[in-house]
């Protein structure tokens, strides 16, 4: 619960800290439309995008262990998909192919096995190589034994199509990951709020309302680390009254669960009417026009990041179009 | 038996990365029964963390807590080898802010949420909400009402008589009278010191209100920059010790007692704890 670093900003010094937001965020859009511009088969570049961003990691001096920790929550995502992918994708020539032979005592040999998996697996600290050792033993049992009399068999095949999809998939989501993270932990949240409303400024002419977007998601922003503070204190006072959040059954997890989301709700509508109260007291009217504490300046490191990540950006169209 | 703490620290991770320290070297002895403790210091002193150790919601970070003869330590919590649940029956810890506990219907649910987490039957649970929110200064119409529709006072009540229901053997309380008007604030302490006279349990209340300190307090806890720097009586802190260092104030009716020595020459025989016994002993003396 602690590492969620989604939204948060770390103080720094190095050069994407003096960067314009704006800047900033458009840099994000164009890249990410680069990274889905490159072609699956192209694996040279997606290992070229890779290490730029490591270069943009070290260069900037965002430590790389932040941004694992912002990936964290999403590795179950990544190799979901990844394992769908795989069991599913039957384009391309095949690479790989096991027989499996399904009878009762494998399949009861399999389920021991993720049994041992399910007991075991908060001992071992890297919970993804366990897992993924799980599934080869389960794919070997099958392959391997066939113990009493088999009454069905299957097999399966992995794809060529299948690993290339899936790998890219899981290098695009955490690219932009790893992208988003760099923006937010490296700039604040009122400078990120200015930069919004100064890149949403054309959609005025729709008729929407990009000034109070832009407050909605900075006033979200400010509020996550807040709201898990305090997500944290709740736990702590219901399990003072005997609440085990590590363990217990589906009823009692039930009844967990709402004993931490009810005082939470009520928290927040309290936070957000008193936040209202107190824009009222200084006499903030939506819509009105008004001047700024900080402007934004555009310096010339901003046109160079701009330039090369339009350069990116045309280079992996080329490529698509070209190759 | 009760609460040990052996060379405890603990720190805080801030948003920097940087480690704030909360708890330095503490090193603390609290009977089972019959104490009455406050704890006192700055805002921001430790005085919350150190509670909150009291019943295994924190872990320290180097040193040990035993709670009741069972040993919290890094490597116990780490490795699951003790149970905590039990612990919180024991130690009940009554938080500062009621909105975090409080999220049933009614009053009555909320306060047999807790007794029945651990293990207590509906029925008694219900008996024990009869008991305890009388116990409190409410009457048993609040039962069937919700928590969210009261009175910031009286949804602190709620939630110490939800504590109250699970029957601790030692009660600790988070600023118990803040938020609560004066008449309010002393019947609630008459509640504690009457628990703790009638059941011998032993009470830690944090206050910030040195009046309370004096007058019921047998045993008082400074806290200062997440060291312990205090443990002992009321009277030899407020007399003897340089408190002014400390931010500390001194209670009311000790400085009443300084201007009646120094400017009227009136000398008490003992240190009175109270309005009762101050009235008593000058009416010797004066007559």
């Amino acid at each position: 619960m602690k590492n969620i670093v989604i939204g948060r900003y770390i103080p720094g010094n190095s050069f994407l800290y003096k960067m314009d937001p704006r800047t900033k965020i458009i840099s994000l859009f164009v890249l990410m439309v680069a990274v889905f511009m490159i072609p699956r088969d192209a694996f040279e570049m997606m290992f070229i995008g890779i290490g730029l961003i490591v270069l943009l990691l070290l260069i900037g001096k965002i430590s790389i262990k932040r941004v694992y920790l912002g990936l964290r929550p999403l590795m179950f995502l990544l190799i979901f998909t990844f394992v769908f992918q795989i069991l599913f994708n039957r384009q391309g020539p095949e690479l790989q192919s096991w027989d499996l032979n399904y009878s009762f005592l494998n399949i009861i040999a399999a389920a021991v096995l993720v049994l041992f998996w399910i007991f075991t697996k908060k001992y071992v600290r890297t919970k993804i190589l366990y897992f993924a050792f799980m599934l080869v033993g389960v794919i070997i049992i099958l392959n391997q034994l066939s113990l009493g009399n088999v009454f069905s068999t299957g097999q399966l095949v992995i794809h060529e199509e299948a690993l290339l999809i899936g790998f890219f998939i899981m290098m695009r989501l955490i690219i932009i990951v790893t992208l988003s993270t760099v923006l937010t932990l490296s700039t604040k949240p009122t400078d990120l709020n200015l930069g919004l409303e100064a890149v949403m400024k054309p959609l005025k002419f729709l008729r929407i309302n990009t000034e109070e977007i832009a407050m909605i998601i900075s006033i979200s922003l400010r509020y996550i680390p807040t709201l898990l503070d305090e997500a944290n204190k709740i736990m702590l006072a219901q399990a003072s009254r005997g609440v085990d959040f590590a363990e217990g059954k589906l009823k009692d997890k039930v009844m967990q669960i709402i004993s931490l989301l009810v005082p939470m709700f009520i928290i927040s509508f309290k936070r957000s009417d008193e936040l209202a109260n107190a824009m009222e007291a200084r006499c903030f009217i939506p819509g009105a026009t008004r001047t700024r504490l900080h402007q934004l300046f555009w310096n010339r490191l901003d046109t160079v990041a701009l330039v090369v990540s339009l350069i990116i950006l045309i280079g992996s169209i080329t490529v698509r179009v070209v190759v | 038996m009760g609460i040990k703490f052996n060379k405890v620290d603990f720190k805080y991770q801030g948003n920097d990365n940087k480690a704030y320290l909360a708890l330095s070297n503490i090193t603390l002895n609290i009977k089972d029964t019959g104490e009455f403790i406050t704890l006192i210091g700055e805002t921001g002193s430790g005085k919350t963390t150190l509670v909150q150790h009291m019943n295994a919601l924190l872990t320290p970070l180097s040193g040990s807590v035993d709670i009741f003869g069972v040993k919290i330590n890094r490597e116990n919590v780490k490795k699951k080898k003790v149970k905590l649940n039990p612990i919180r029956q024991q130690v009940g810890l009554v938080f500062q802010f009621p909105e975090y506990q409080l999220f049933e219907e009614t009053v009555q649910k909320d306060i047999i949420f807790g007794p029945k987490n651990f293990g207590v039957d509906e029925a008694t649970a219900i008996e024990r909400a009869k008991e305890v929110i009388k116990v409190v200064g409410l009457d048993e119409s609040y039962l069937q009402r919700s928590p969210f529709n009261l009175s910031g006072g009286e949804k602190k009540r709620v939630s110490i008589a939800g504590i109250l229901a699970m029957e601790p053997d030692i009660l600790i309380l988070d600023e118990p009278t803040s938020g609560l008007d004066p008449l309010g604030r002393n019947a609630l302490l008459d509640v504690f010191y009457d628990i703790h006279k009638k059941l011998n349990k032993t009470i830690i209340i944090i206050t910030h209100d040195m009046n309370t300190v004096y007058e019921y307090a047998k045993r008082v806890l400074v806290m200062r920059d997440s060291y312990l720097v205090y443990d002992g009586d009321p009277i030899h802190l407020f007399t003897n010790k340089n408190i002014d260092n400390w931010n500390l104030d001194v209670p009311d009716l000790l400085n009443l007692i300084h201007k009646l020595e120094e400017d009227l020459g009136i000398q008490l025989p003992t240190q009175p704890r109270n309005e009762q016994e101050l009235f008593e002993q000058l009416k010797v003396v004066l007559s």
